[in-house]
Order: C-alpha cells, then structure tokens, then sequence
C-alpha cells in the first residue's frame, strides 16, 4: 500500500517537473511571434513618447557619467549589463536614478 | 521497513529534489536577474626608459558576481611579467608581479549608501579608483603623486551617490576605516579617511576633495583635490588632481588633457593626450630611518604627451613620450603597446528588449 502511495508521488513529482519545463518553454518569447508589432500597436503615442524621452535621458546620463573616465562601449545583453551597471554604481558613485537610466539605454 | 518501501522513498526524495532543482534552473534562465559577469584587460606594453628596454604582458581580470537585487562580490587580480635589460645596455633579465587589486562584497542598502567590507581600493582622488586600469588611462605612466597615500585599503567603507535636492547637483561621498596587513600579498596599512565630490551635470564639471589619516607610524595625513571637466562644445576631457602630504612623500599635482578628434571624419579614431605633473619630495628629518631615506624621491618635473588610436572601443593601441627632469636625472620615457578590454557572461546573458 505504501509502494503504491510513493510510487504515487513520483509520478506527481514527473508531472511537475513536466509543467514546469512546458510553462517555461510556453512563456520563452518566440522570435517567430510578431509581439514587437502587437506591442507597438498596443503602446499609444504617448506611451511612445515617453520611451523616447527615457532613452534620451539615458543617453545624456551616460554620456554625462559613464564618457568622464573611458571610451563608450558597446550594448551588452540586458542580464551583462545589469551586473556592470551595479559595479558602476558602487565604483563611480552614480545615483540610483542615473543607474535605472542608463541601464535602460544600454538595453534597448 | 522492508528494502521495497527504503528504495521507493529514496527514489521519490530523488525525483522530488530533481524536480525542484530543474524548475529552479529554468526560472533562473528565464528570469531577467543579473548574471555573473568576468571583465578586465590584456596589454602588451614596449617601454624605454633610459636605454633600458622593457616588454610587459599584463592581464586583469575582474569577477563580478550579483546576488538578489542589493549584493555585488567583486575580486579583481593582476599580473604581469617583465623583461628587460639593465639601464644603458647588458644582460636581460624577467620578472613577474601579481596582487589582489580588490576583493569586496557590496550591499546596496538604500539610494543613498552602500556599505562595502574587504579589501578595496581607498577612495581617494580619482586616479586610483576610476582611471588605473590600462584599458581606461589615457596615458600609461602612472602619475607621481599616486604612491603617496596607501592605495589600498582592509575593511569597511560606506559610499553613495545622490542629487542634492532640486540643485541639478550631484554629491558623492565615501568614508572608510582600514586596518593594518603586514602579507605581502595584501599588504594595507591602519587608516582611516573619506572622499566627497559635486558633479554638475549641466556643466559635465566634477570637482572633490579626499582626505586620509594614517593610524601607524608616522601618523601622516593626506589632503587632496580633484577636478574633471567635460565641455559640451568640444571632445575635450580634463582632469587634474593634487596631493599634499604631512609625511615622508612629499606632495605634488597633476593635470591632463585628452582631445577625442571625432570631429575629423578621418581622424575620429585618434585621441591626443597630454600632461603635466610636478612633484615636490618632503624635507626628511636627518633621524629618519634608512628605509623612510631610500623611499623619497627628488623633486620631479614631468611632461607626457601620448596618441592612442581606438580600432575599436574595446581595442586601443597607445602611444607616449615622457620626459622627465630631476636632480641629475633627466630621462626620456617612451611607451608603446596594445590594450583590449574583454567582458564575457558566466551564464544565460538574455536577449536585447
């Protein structure tokens, strides 16, 4: 009785591991979807608007802080930059907002 | 309990824990988190100093490890070897050198502090934290008032960076405490001092002071300034730095001007540097030790004037020439090498937004 109990659960524990592997291969974004398209159309200008003044602001930020000491560098993918942006906050004392900013430049 | 029911549960515990491991990694893979991250340079650098050749490969490497929203590790090592001759000719000769720039844990508390606990470079002036790097210098010669404060530092500093109120102004501060390391390795001395400066965005103009007591043998104190200046209208960058010292050293100041011709379709890639330095040696007390005697220099005089050429912004070939006046020492420093700055993910690095 007890077997059949455990041999129960690994076959729960299999489904999990199952729904877990099928929900991340179902929310992994495909390039074959035409989501910028859908989203671009979604965002109204406004909301277009205000990405462009962002990514300005992140470029002035960056050029202000970052072009001080070195050579701007290229765009890194956004979970690189994310660490370098960090150790640039702790290294050359930028502020939070300034690290938001130029983080959202640098991954766009 | 029969063998059948132990090797069911422990077969169960198995898929269970695998199954928890497994979703843990794919979320991680999924998630936008940061990753760990393995930076630094590579240079190869031909210098001749007096009739003395020198060939020096050097590599960095910086290790960069987040942890949930607030947690930055950060270890950086060096290395490089030399060879060369000795002045005015003769036999060659080789030797390396290596050391633990910083090895620190960063917890970003709040938007306006991080509390920093290791070994970290001592935040003073603006050379030693932001500009030594040989991928970043715009000239490789180190300035003469460098070795004057400690450099590195052992134990705890608490730093940030915030505007001040609706000013447009920027303030930056670090404050720490050192303790003394006699390893040869990780050598610091017991200090304590701290650092603030004002950035004015509008202006690109930053201008700081620093200040450092020495809590050990002499007990000499370090005041110093620093100023960097970024034009709008023209590609030009400025900095400068001065130190005074109530020690042994002796005091001195720098300052350096690099033009980016990036308004010359054709010369874009060229940036010309130049600098001027004077360093002036303290008077040494006739009962100073024989070791505080041989660690004194003389006053020094020196120009730098250099042309790097960026074949791309991580991969920099730069170029000096120095000459350098003393007391019975004048001497022409010419530099030339290669440095490339490298940056490699250590995990799921994501996609561009």
């Amino acid at each position: 009785m007890k077997v059949r109990t455990l041999n129960s659960l690994v076959l729960v524990a299999f489904a999990m591991i199952g729904l877990a592997v099928a929900s991340a291969w179902a929310t992994t974004p495909k390039k074959s979807t035409p989501a910028p398209a859908v989203a671009a159309a979604a965002t109204s200008s406004s909301g277009a608007a205000q990405d462009d003044t962002m990514r300005l602001e992140g470029e002035k930020r960056f050029r202000a802080n970052c072009a001080r000491c070195h050579a701007a560098p290229p765009k890194f993918p956004p979970r690189m930059m994310g660490t370098i942006v960090r150790h640039m906050r702790v290294r050359s004392l930028i502020t939070d907002e300034e690290m938001r900013l130029i983080l959202r430049y640098m991954t766009e | 309990m029969d063998n059948t029911l132990k090797f069911a549960r422990t077969k169960a515990t198995g898929v269970l824990l695998l199954g928890l491991l497994l979703s843990s990694a794919v979320m991680y893979c999924q998630s936008e988190a940061p990753i760990p991250v393995m930076t630094g340079s590579v240079g190869y650098f031909t210098k001749v100093t007096e009739g003395q050749v020198q060939n020096i490969p050097s590599i960095d490497s910086l290790l960069l490890v987040p942890i949930g929203d607030k947690w930055l590790i950060e270890a950086k090592s060096d290395f490089s070897h030399t060879w060369g001759n000795q002045q005015g000719g003769g036999e060659y000769g080789s030797s390396s050198s290596y050391g633990l720039a910083y090895a620190q844990v960063d917890y970003i508390a709040n938007r306006y502090m991080t509390v920093v606990a290791g070994r970290f470079i001592q935040p003073f002036g603006i050379y030693t934290e932001r500009l030594a790097p040989n991928w970043i210098r715009s000239l490789q010669a180190t300035p003469l008032t460098v070795p004057i404060t400690s450099g590195s530092a052992l134990g705890g500093m608490l730093r940030g960076g915030f505007p001040l109120g609706t000013t447009k102004i920027n303030f930056d501060y670090a404050v720490y405490f050192s303790a003394n390391n006699t390893n040869h390795i990780l050598a610091t001395d017991r200090s304590t001092g701290g650092r603030i400066g004002f950035f004015v965005p509008a202006l690109r103009l930053e201008v700081g002071a620093s200040f450092e007591q020495l809590l050990q043998e002499d007990r000499s104190h370090y005041v110093g300034g620093h100023l960097v200046w970024q034009p709008y209208s023209v590609p030009l960058t400025v900095r400068a730095e001065v130190v005074r010292s109530s020690g042994f050293y002796g005091n001195g100041y720098w300052i350096e001007g690099a033009y980016r011709l990036s308004q010359v379709p054709q010369l874009r890639r060229l940036e010309l540097v130049g600098r001027a330095q004077q360093f002036f040696a303290a008077r040494v007390s006739p009962t100073a030790s024989s070791d505080v005697l041989d660690s004194v220099g003389k006053d020094t005089n020196q120009a730098d004037f250099g042309i790097n050429y960026y074949l791309r912004s991580d991969l920099r070939i730069a170029t000096s020439y120095g000459r350098h006046f003393s007391l019975n020492d004048n001497s022409n420093q010419w530099v030339v090498g290669l440095t490339y700055r490298f940056v490699m993910p250590l995990g799921p690095k994501g996609s561009p937004r």
